[in-house]
């Protein structure tokens, strides 16, 4: 199953004891700034959104030749047209007609799928027709134009490349690093789970009326579990997070935790899914240097993608028969958030398999539905003026390094 | 739903069905947002007792293609599935207690039906 090669040894730089943790990224408060300023965003925009490699799509969302996703980035000012070209390779573009600008492919709401089963996609305004990968194909009443280089008039691609499945974009014009690159140790401590098994996902997205980093350090700790989810989980024994983990702009950690007192009905459905060989606990496909010893109270890895990408990998052995699930944070404005949150299953393959999947996506959107509780609350808090800064312990170290990382983003 | 179909061995389940089985999420939320804690306990009275029951009999169905006479029984289950937290964990309250806006939470996957 471990395709990488990659063993815990190879990766022993990136771990961290709390001690190193204070010595390298310190212990004082950390100013909210980031969060208050409306100018900062400006800033990220510029320099983090438009330059960093951005998660937008997974190749099994597009499993067929001329599939396609658009994303509407509003933080690049982009509607990003992602698909599946005739050769099957998945590309990004522009969704910009080259004729007048119009969007090639109409949208609603922030993410529109469709299928072009002619390979082709066509605009609505004045019929130019464009190939899946990329080429202007044809122009009604062309010899009408005085002048019109269609070689030159393809659709406008964005760099696009594929790490496990999970297919980035970069808006640089040349992008500093490869997706390879930029991914790092992240890459190789995350890579051969098999990702793509799970093609079951419950989906869910709300928009935030809070700064994209207040959602996302609210998801950056296992500190808030006892308190915030007492309702969800009740009676959860023993929150361990700990396995910390620096890797350049990327960190990571890893929740371990003795359970939870299990509800009767939560008892009888995991047991539709411990029980089979897909959805059971599969702590032997974690990768080597994710829970190395491991552990059999392994809950899940909990990390920052640098910047707004999280993958919670739980390999079946937290939330019952949960593959993964993962968080994304994508600014709207300043002050709004578009939240992303999908869990992550293999496919059911009998009835009560899938009404169990649905029990544990319930159990764990209403866990989200507390976290979510606390982010405008959180931001309006800080617009308030009253507190300059945030008090963090040792188990919010991913936010005091995620931070530190778009400090040196934005001073670049 | 108006006249649900269910397996013999759980026919007097039908009128807890014609109430709580739906298609899709975000109609069975829709059901569950406006459940008083009386609904949730008579639900829960209902078929714990017999989970283990329905679930034996769905795991001799695939997910996929299970035939008429069981989806409804299906639906009742997943509608179980959703409502069960708030028996147990919630108190009988049809929202999660300290919690964000549920009906703000969008399911984006276009909510397929089941
Ligand atoms: S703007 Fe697209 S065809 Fe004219
Ligand atoms: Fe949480």
């Amino acid at each position: 199953m471990m395709t990488t090669g990659i063993t815990a040894e190879d990766l022993a730089h990136i771990s961290r004891s709390s001690e190193d943790i204070r010595a390298e990224l310190g212990v004082d408060p950390v100013s909210v700034r980031a969060i208050s300023d409306p100018a900062i965003y400006e800033l990220e925009r510029e320099k983090i959104f438009r330059k960093t490699w951005l998660k937008v799509a997974t190749s099994w969302e597009l499993p067929n030749v001329g599939d396609y996703k658009v994303k509407e980035l509003p933080v690049a000012d982009a509607s990003v047209l992602i698909v599946r070209g005739k050769d099957g390779q998945i590309r990004a573009f522009h969704n910009v007609c080259t004729h007048r600008g119009n969007k090639v492919v109409p949208t609603t709401g922030f993410e529109t799928f469709g299928r072009s089963r002619a390979n082709v996609v066509t605009c609505r305004f004045h019929g130019w027709v464009f190939s899946t990968d990329g080429p202007l194909r044809s122009v009604p009443m062309k010899e009408k134009f005085g002048k019109l280089d269609t070689a030159c008039l393809g659709l406008r691609e964005i760099h696009c490349d594929i790490w496990e499945g999970f297919v980035f974009i970069n808006f640089d014009a040349e992008p500093a690093q490869s997706l390879t690159e930029y991914l790092g140790d992240f890459g190789k401590l995350f890579g051969g789970y098999p990702y793509a098994e799970s093609t079951t996902a419950f989906r869910y997205s709300t928009v935030l009326n809070c700064n994209w980093k207040v959602a996302h350090y609210a998801f950056s700790e296992g500190y808030h579990v006892p308190t915030i989810h007492a309702g969800s989980l009740p009676g959860f024994k023993g929150v361990d997070h700990t396995d910390f983990k620096l890797m350049g702009p990327h960190a990571s950690s890893t929740i371990y935790g003795a359970g939870m007192d299990t509800a009767p009905s939560t008892l009888a459905f995991a047991s539709m899914l411990s029980t089979t060989e897909r959805h059971r606990p599969r702590p032997d496909q974690l990768p080597p240097a994710i829970n190395p010893e491991r552990r059999a109270d392994f809950q899940f890895e909990l990390p920052n993608l640098f910047p707004n990408f999280i993958i919670h990998l739980a390999s079946g052995c937290g939330y019952p028969g949960m593959s993964f699930f993962t968080h994304q944070f994508w600014p709207l404005d300043h002050g709004r958030t578009l939240w992303e949150g999908i869990n992550y299953f293999r496919p059911a393959q009998t009835a009560a398999e899938q009404v169990a999947q649905q029990h544990v996506n319930a159990l764990h959107r209403n866990a989200w539905l507390e976290d979510t509780a606390t982010m405008e609350d959180t931001f309006t808090g800080i617009m308030s003026g009253s507190i300059d800064e945030m008090q963090l312990m040792d188990q919010e170290f991913l936010i005091r390094h995620a931070a530190r990382t778009l400090d040196t983003f934005l001073a670049a | 739903m108006t006249h649900p179909i269910l397996p013999a061995p759980f026919a007097d389940l039908a009128p807890l069905a014609a109430h709580w089985a739906r298609p899709s999420e975000n109609e069975r939320s829709e059901i569950r947002w406006s459940a008083s804690p009386a609904e949730f306990k008579a639900l829960y009275e209902a078929m714990m007792p017999r989970l283990d029951d329905i679930l034996r009999l769905l795991s001799d169905h695939p997910a996929s293609g299970m035939p008429e006479e069981v989806h409804d029984l299906f639906l009742l289950a997943c509608a179980f599935a959703e409502a069960s937290p708030h028996h147990e964990l919630y108190g009988g309250s049809s929202a999660v207690p300290y919690s964000f806006d549920a009906r703000r939470f969008v399911r984006t996957d276009g909510d397929a039906a089941l």
